[in-house]
């Protein structure tokens, strides 16, 4: 007998012929310790309007009504000591002490169905592959421009393209080998794009740690919900990587380039080094000898074939991009250029992730696989057309607007929670740099139960699927969940006070 | 092996080693005050000052309690046992996918506690278990990285971090009791029966001495065991071997050539040690032979460095 399979509390006085309602179920928003837990308009992962726990989600619901709260504190406690000790933080920087912080973490897995993953997979294989293409394309002929698909200065005079791209060969046309895809779900419950990682997405580690702590944390409810493995995604990272080497290579050296340990994602890096048994590497550690890349080691001097690099394009050679930046290798580019070594992801895809870009996605997937999306994207309004400026100025107090080359939550507007100063700044600074804007509706992300101060209360979350591509694309079920933990707020983002979710897939 | 991750290795090895007799010296040295009076006492913390290379070990004003927390406690103070500890975990987590997650979380878990602890209360206490508490958990991470870590060339690279450290720290730590007063060092009473004890014990080395020379102190005989014993982990000659066993192992796929160097000097000093012998100890002067052993280890250090870690483009290009 395991600790969830707890005496239950006495029975609770509601209508004999509800199903839910029998003593196993606290309701929401009424029986202890849901009682703060809000239900609204908004979609919630767990409870359907009736205050009922949808199916999948009845098990967890059953086990959160009869658990005593102090054992589930207790478990949450034993989680963030596990972080604690393993080095799970990140640094707060400010105070002389440098204080270490551990990633908030929150205890209750979000649960989806296996077959609302399924379509979910199946639409980010249709998406990352057109965006592959898209970038491809765009670095060599740029058809989608002349085809009139996509306005040729939207693509060439984004932030982010890198005219040194051009006419550069990528292994497998695997531009964007590793993408952590943003996905939200609307008042319907539906899946929908949010916004595109191509460059150098992070945060796989929490996905894999909180499945650690939380497997530990529901054994019996784990066991018992059948939940897809995850555990595996290092051994397809490497593979994927391993797929990009030269063929000629017998034994190619594979290393992943961090910025070092100062980074707030430093954790993650030696992390999935030591999972994928490849060599960590700095900038300092790498040098380039007659055209082709070196680690430096005790020995002398190695080769490396491929880089999986954890460093953004301007930092990645002072001799191509930022010529202060002192984490990465002169002379990498041009040894990329020319074939020597295999670096992913590929240098410029951020024009692809551009918040401008993603508006023309379903678009690209039409123009490239002739298919329709199978995942939608959030009605955009590209500020650069005048109609829409003029609606997104009149409409500031209903949208988020966000510039166009920002990720991490940096640079935006969430217009119902501004200031009427915050608005009118921001519109001014809109209408000074109309094409570096977009604008979507508010959308009120799903929420989901966390357990917050002994209660279980609803967070807003969203849903960051990892997609490998190499030989083939390949996604391990479900992926980070992010929650915004403090009370009504929609950034999820880690640097803006977000935490992490463990996410189940149940279910063939 | 990274260049990088040699050095990593190397001074996390070094800064565990000298947190761990930082805790030695100083659990010993409390747990020896509390039968000694004031002057014998106040003898005593300088010669434990000096052997710690102390910045200010002739404070006239300071009493234990401030000692014991500037030693051991005092984040600027870059020669503090706190701040040995934070920098063997500094270099632990640049490594960490060279390493087994034991060992992190070992070295991990014992900074997070001494960074907490409660000084006042420490010292409500008996405060030398505290010292047994912090060297009881370097231990652990030595021992966690012997039986976790691959015995390989990092491991090698741990070994010589600890043995070369291990070789200076007891070398210093000899001199102050053995060395006749220099013209411009430190002048220390002639030490006592029981600071041979404290001596031996702050080497862990007392019942190991009893073992071969039987409860008998004898001055000599103390000095002769910690040098040139052969089996006692804490005697420079057993040191001087490691450092020199580590050094053949480290960097198989250097060429000859480029090995040659650091090899020479590390069987100089081992012959140093192995073939030396108290009586000519005695001839020579304690004191230079104790200074020699360290100037040699750091021409060591620098060889290394200059041969495997910190090297030219050009050095290895050639070859």
């Amino acid at each position: 007998m395991t600790s969830e399979d707890h005496a239950l509390p006495p029975e609770l006085d509601d209508g004999p012929d509800d199903e839910q309602a029998g003593g196993r179920f606290a309701r929401p928003g009424i029986d202890e310790p849901f009682d703060a837990y809000v239900i609204d308009h908004t979609y919630d992962e767990c409870f359907q309007p009736n205050r009922w726990s949808r199916p999948h989600y009845a098990p967890l619901h059953e086990l959160l009504s009869s658990l005593p709260v102090e054992e589930i504190q207790r478990r949450q406690l034993a989680c963030e000591q596990s972080f604690l000790h393993q080095g799970i933080t990140f640094t707060v920087y400010g105070d002389s002490k440098a204080t270490e912080k551990i990633i908030p973490t929150d205890l209750l897995p979000r649960i989806i169905t296996g077959a609302e993953w399924d379509a979910v997979e199946k639409g980010l294989k249709q998406r990352i592959a057109a965006l592959n293409l898209f970038l491809k394309d765009i670095y060599h002929d740029a058809k989608v421009v002349k085809d009139g698909i996509i306005p040729g200065d939207l693509v060439f005079g984004a932030k982010h393209f890198r005219k040194e791209m051009v006419g550069v060969e990528v292994p497998r046309g695997a531009y964007v080998s590793v993408c952590g895809t943003d996905l939200i779900r609307d008042e319907q419950g539906n899946f929908a794009i949010l916004e595109d990682n191509l460059r150098v997405p992070s945060g796989v580690s929490y996905m894999l740690a909180n499945r650690e702590v939380v497997r530990r944390a529901f054994p019996a409810l784990f066991r018992q919900s059948r939940v897809r493995p995850i555990e595996h995604y290092p051994q397809l990272l490497l593979e994927t990587l391993r797929s990009l080497a030269p063929p000629h290579r017998e034994n190619p050296r594979i290393v992943l380039l961090t910025p070092g340990v100062f980074n707030s994602a430093y954790y993650e890096h030696t992390f999935l080094a030591r999972q994928m048994g490849i060599e960590l590497v700095e900038g300092r550690d790498l040098l380039v000898h007659d055209g082709r890349v070196c680690m430096r080691t005790t020995s002398g001097l190695e080769q490396v074939d491929v880089i999986y690099r954890r460093i953004d394009d301007d930092f990645a050679d002072p001799l191509v991009f930022r010529p202060d930046s002192v984490l990465g290798v002169p002379g990498l580019f041009e040894a990329y250029a020319k074939g020597k070594v295999v670096v992913a992801n590929a240098f410029g895809n951020g024009v692809a992730d551009d918040k401008a870009v993603y508006a023309y996605v379903p678009k690209l997937i039409k123009y490239y696989l002739g298919e329709d999306a199978i995942l939608s994207n959030i009605e955009t309004y590209l500020c650069r057309e005048p109609a829409a400026l003029s609606h997104v100025l009149a409409n500031l107090d209903k949208l988020v607007v966000k510039a166009v080359g920002e990720s991490g939550g940096y640079g935006m507007l969430v217009g119902p929670h501004a200031t009427p100063e915050e608005r009118a700044a921001f519109g001014e600074m809109v209408k000074a740099d109309p094409d570096n804007y977009i604008a979507q509706p508010t959308i009120s992300l799903s929420r989901a139960p966390c357990f917050i101060d002994g209660k279980f209360e609803a967070r807003h979350v969203d849903l960051r699927p990892f997609i490998l591509t190499g030989a083939e694309t390949q996604i391990v079920p479900g992926g980070l969940t992010r929650v915004a933990l403090r009370r009504g707020s929609l950034v999820v983002n880690s640097s803006q006070g977000g935490g992490s979710k463990d996410t189940w897939v149940v279910g063939a | 092996m990274l260049s990088r991750v040699a050095d990593s290795l190397y001074w996390m090895a070094r800064y565990a080693e000298r947190a761990e007799h930082g805790a030695r010296l100083l659990r010993v040295r409390l747990e020896a005050m509390i039968e000694q009076g004031e002057l014998e006492s106040s003898e005593g913390w300088r010669r434990t000052l000096y052997a710690l290379a102390d910045t200010d070990p002739e404070d006239p004003s300071a009493d234990p309690r401030d000692i014991t927390y500037r030693v051991a406690f005092e984040r600027t103070n870059p020669s503090s046992l706190i701040s040995a500890i934070a920098a063997a975990r500094d270099n632990a987590r640049q490594v960490r996918e060279q390493t087994s997650s034991e060992m992190w979380e070992q070295i991990n878990r014992q900074y997070l506690k001494v960074t907490t602890l409660d000084y006042d209360w420490i010292w409500a206490g008996n405060p030398a278990q505290t010292f047994i508490d912090i060297g009881d958990g370097i231990w652990m991470f030595q021992g966690i990285t012997n039986s976790t870590m691959r015995h390989g060339e990092g491991f090698d690279f741990i070994e010589l971090g600890t043995y070369i450290e291990r070789a200076q720290l007891v070398a210093r730590l000899l001199d102050v009791y053995l060395s006749p007063p220099q013209e411009d060092g430190p002048k220390f009473a002639t030490p006592g029966y029981f600071d041979w004890i404290s001596l031996l014990k702050q080497c862990t080395g007392f019942e190991a001495y009893c073992k071969v020379y039987t409860a008998q102190i004898s001055p000599r005989k103390i000095a002769e065991f910690l040098i040139f014993d052969p089996e006692f982990p804490h005697s420079i000659r057993f040191a001087v071997d490691k450092v020199q066993s580590a050094l053949e192992q480290i960097a198989p796929g250097a060429p000859q050539t480029r090995r040659a160097a650091c090899a020479r000097m590390a069987g100089r000093l081992k012959a140093f040690v192995d073939y030396g012998s108290m009586d000519e100890v005695a001839a020579g002067g304690i004191q230079p032979f104790l200074a020699s052993v360290l100037k040699q280890c750091e021409a060591i250090h620098d060889s290394v460095y200059k041969t495997y870690i910190s090297y030219g483009l050009e050095d290895v290009v050639k070859s």
